[in-house]
């Protein structure tokens, strides 16, 4: 540690004094890189390799049952944007998307501010509120499943059975289980949207809201006005978090729905292509197709969760 | 414009009892001050004068309506809060107008009332930047103009200069004494700065655990303090007590323990002979302490070490030793002199103070 602190950026260097400036700043250089190496190595190896890697697939015929792999060009991709299959798996996963977050958001403020108030047994409600967050979803999921898609011939089943019938009948044949999978999301995220967006609330100065009890007329004006702009970056990650995994899910559609792809998010018929079908280039090509997706999504919230700061005057 | 009454007033949480029976009639167009150390129950107490807490007990009238149970938007009136409370999406000017959009007054109306308070505070130039781009002292202003603009019966300041540092404080203090002499508004200000509370109040009220002290006019706490507590806890630096034994010799009454023996003031004489031959308090400020000169009298006059010299330029405060007891002087600018050297101190005899060791009232 000795030698380390000797050529802490800023610090006056107590080296030889004999020794030019010219040395110890570039013995300062060298020890900032040694010091960056870790984190590089890191970021290249866990992330730039396998994107570009994944990008390079994409351009590429690479499937398990090409005899040989060469470069197409965007060919992967005009086949994808040419396919129906396609645009309504991107529909759905923006529907998908939509649906959930609103919900999720609207049920995660609703208890967050619910949890806020200080009573009697909070410490109980609050962990009844994050169990479905805190539970390991392989096994809620499962039951999510047995409970709207019943294994067993019972006359909770039968009932179950009509009630899919009809929904189906009304909204569309996949209606039922898109609800049942949106429920799932909304059921497991509502949670964790309720205790993030609590942290955020607790994290915001009382007296904040002790002036707004003393200028405004009702809870709602409340609400409005002060409640929920201060939220308002809080409520942005919670979209960001919520967007990143509507987009991304696979694991709740796919246990959800017994690995049928009758629930056709992007992300699914990726995994369908890819893994099942051994047709990684195209697979990686509909992956991919999310990028643009989500860096227009954090460049619009990030805004908004982390404002511009203008300099102080 | 408003008087406000509080009468019986108490507030209990779960376990603690943070104001007791606090009886008070702050005039209308007084600025009152509650002081006193932390958890002492006065920002308790204001809080229940907003309507932020809940009464357990007792009742708060202001004007003649008894507020208990109206909510605080009903109340009539403005608090500045020690953060300042800003919003910060919002601009100056939207935050000083927040208070009357919420209240649908006319746009106009609001216009008015937010220029005229800006300019009463010298912050015409800020309205249109948001709180983040302010300083402290600018972020203070502005808490006090949305105050303001209200035009309420009542202003309710808690701690409003305790994160300002001390040059900015000292100034703002001024700025809110000439304020309140303008606008002739009751205002209740609570801090536990006593200099603070000293310079703004027309009346000072010392509150500990729950309890009031004292209520009274700045010097007046000074001269004559209640009790022990009031005692040391206004004027700085504190007073000096010593425990002393009341003893009758040569037909007069003296303070003695080890190491310092002075006569009782004749003013104190009658009040202390039933604590003849009992134990008491002595209570000397650090600036009714002088070097003894030769005309001292004698019977006023000990012995002191001196431990610590505080040059501050306008005055020096010595530390000095008393047989077992400690004692801080505050003498003239010219006085010179050394650690361990030893000296003569002398009292002024009208202003020692006599408290009763276990009620420690004033006698």
């Amino acid at each position: 540690m000795g030698g380390l602190t000797q050529v802490r950026p800023g610090s006056v260097p107590h080296g030889p004094a004999q020794a030019p400036a010219g040395s110890v700043r570039r013995r300062e250089i060298l020890v900032a890189y040694a010091l960056l190496t870790p984190a590089v190595l890191l970021v290249l190896g866990v992330l730039a390799y396998p994107v570009a890697w994944e990008v390079w697939i994409s351009l590429t015929s690479f499937a398990s049952r090409a005899e040989s792999r060469s470069f197409v060009g965007v060919a992967n991709y005009r086949t994808m944007l040419a396919d129906a299959f396609f645009w309504r798996a991107l529909a759905t996963t923006v529907v998908y998307f939509v649906v959930t977050t609103l919900a999720k958001l609207a049920v995660g403020v609703a208890l967050a501010l619910l949890l806020a108030r200080p009573c009697r047994g909070r410490a109980l409600v609050f962990l009844a509120v994050f169990l479905p967050w805190a539970y390991p979803g392989g096994v809620t999921v499962v039951a999510w499943y047995w409970m709207l898609n019943p294994p067993l011939i019972t006359s909770y089943s039968v009932a179950v059975g009509h009630w899919k019938h009809a929904v189906d009948g009304v909204a569309g044949a996949g209606a039922y289980t898109f609800a049942s999978v949106a429920l799932f999301n909304i059921w497991r995220g509502a949670s964790f949207t309720a205790v993030f967006l609590l942290a955020g609330l607790n994290a915001i100065p009382r007296e904040l809201f002790d002036y707004a009890r003393l200028e405004t007329r009702s809870a709602a004006q409340r609400f409005r006005h002060v409640t929920l702009p201060l939220l308002r970056p809080f409520l942005a990650l919670a979209v960001f978090l919520s967007f990143t995994t509507a987009f991304a899910d696979l694991a709740n559609v796919w246990m959800l729905t017994g690995g049928r792809v009758i629930f056709p998010v992007v992300g699914t018929y990726a995994y369908w292509l890819g893994i099942r079908s051994g047709e990684f280039a195209e697979a990686a090509a509909w992956s991919l197709s999310l990028v643009p997706l989500l860096l227009l999504a954090l460049a619009v919230l990030f805004r908004w969760f982390d404002p511009p700061r203008e300099a102080p005057a | 414009m408003a008087q406000v009454m509080m009468k019986d007033l108490n507030k209990k949480y779960d376990e603690v009892h943070a104001v007791k029976d606090v009886n008070l009639h702050i005039r209308d167009k007084e600025f009152i001050v509650l002081v006193g150390p932390s958890g002492c129950g006065k920002s308790t107490t204001l809080r229940m004068v907003a309507g932020l807490e809940e009464i357990t007990a007792g009742e708060i009238t202001i004007g003649d309506r008894v507020v208990n149970d109206l909510p605080p938007k009903d109340r009539d009136i403005a608090m500045v809060f020690q953060n300042y409370a800003l919003y910060p999406h919002m601009t100056v000017y939207d935050n000083m107008a927040f208070g009357l959009k919420m209240r649908k007054f006319p746009k106009v109306e609001i216009q008015k009332r937010v220029q005229d308070a800006a300019e009463i505070l010298g912050i015409q130039e800020l309205l249109k930047r948001k709180p983040r781009q302010l300083s402290g002292g600018q972020r203070q202003r502005v808490a006090v103009g949305r105050a303001i603009v209200r035009h309420p019966q009542v202003f309710l300041f808690d701690e409003p200069l305790s994160n300002l540092d001390a040059k900015l404080r000292v100034q703002m203090r001024v700025e809110l004494k000439r304020l309140h002499e303008r606008l002739e508004t009751t205002a209740i200000y609570v801090t536990h700065d006593q200099v603070e509370a000293m310079t703004l109040g027309d009346r000072v009220v010392v509150m500990k655990d729950g309890w009031i002290q004292q209520v009274g006019e700045p010097l007046e706490l000074y001269g004559k303090p209640a009790n022990k507590f009031v005692a040391g806890f206004i004027g700085s630096p504190a007073m000096n007590f010593v425990d002393v034994k009341v003893a009758d010799a040569n037909g007069a009454l003296w303070a003695e323990t080890q190491g310092l023996r002075v006569k009782v003031p004749p003013i104190h004489t009658s009040r202390l002979v039933p604590y003849k031959g009992q134990q008491v308090t002595l209570g000397v400020r650090p600036e009714d302490l002088q070097l003894a000169s030769g005309s001292d009298p004698s019977e006023y006059v000990f012995d002191a070490v001196v431990d610590v010299v505080e040059p501050l330029g306008s005055e020096i405060l010595l530390d000095l030793r008393a047989g077992n007891s400690t004692i801080v002087a505050r003498v003239e600018p010219t006085v010179r002199l050394k650690v361990h050297e030893k000296t003569r101190l002398a009292l002024t005899p009208d202003r020692a103070h006599f408290f009763d060791l276990k009620t420690e009232l004033a006698i």
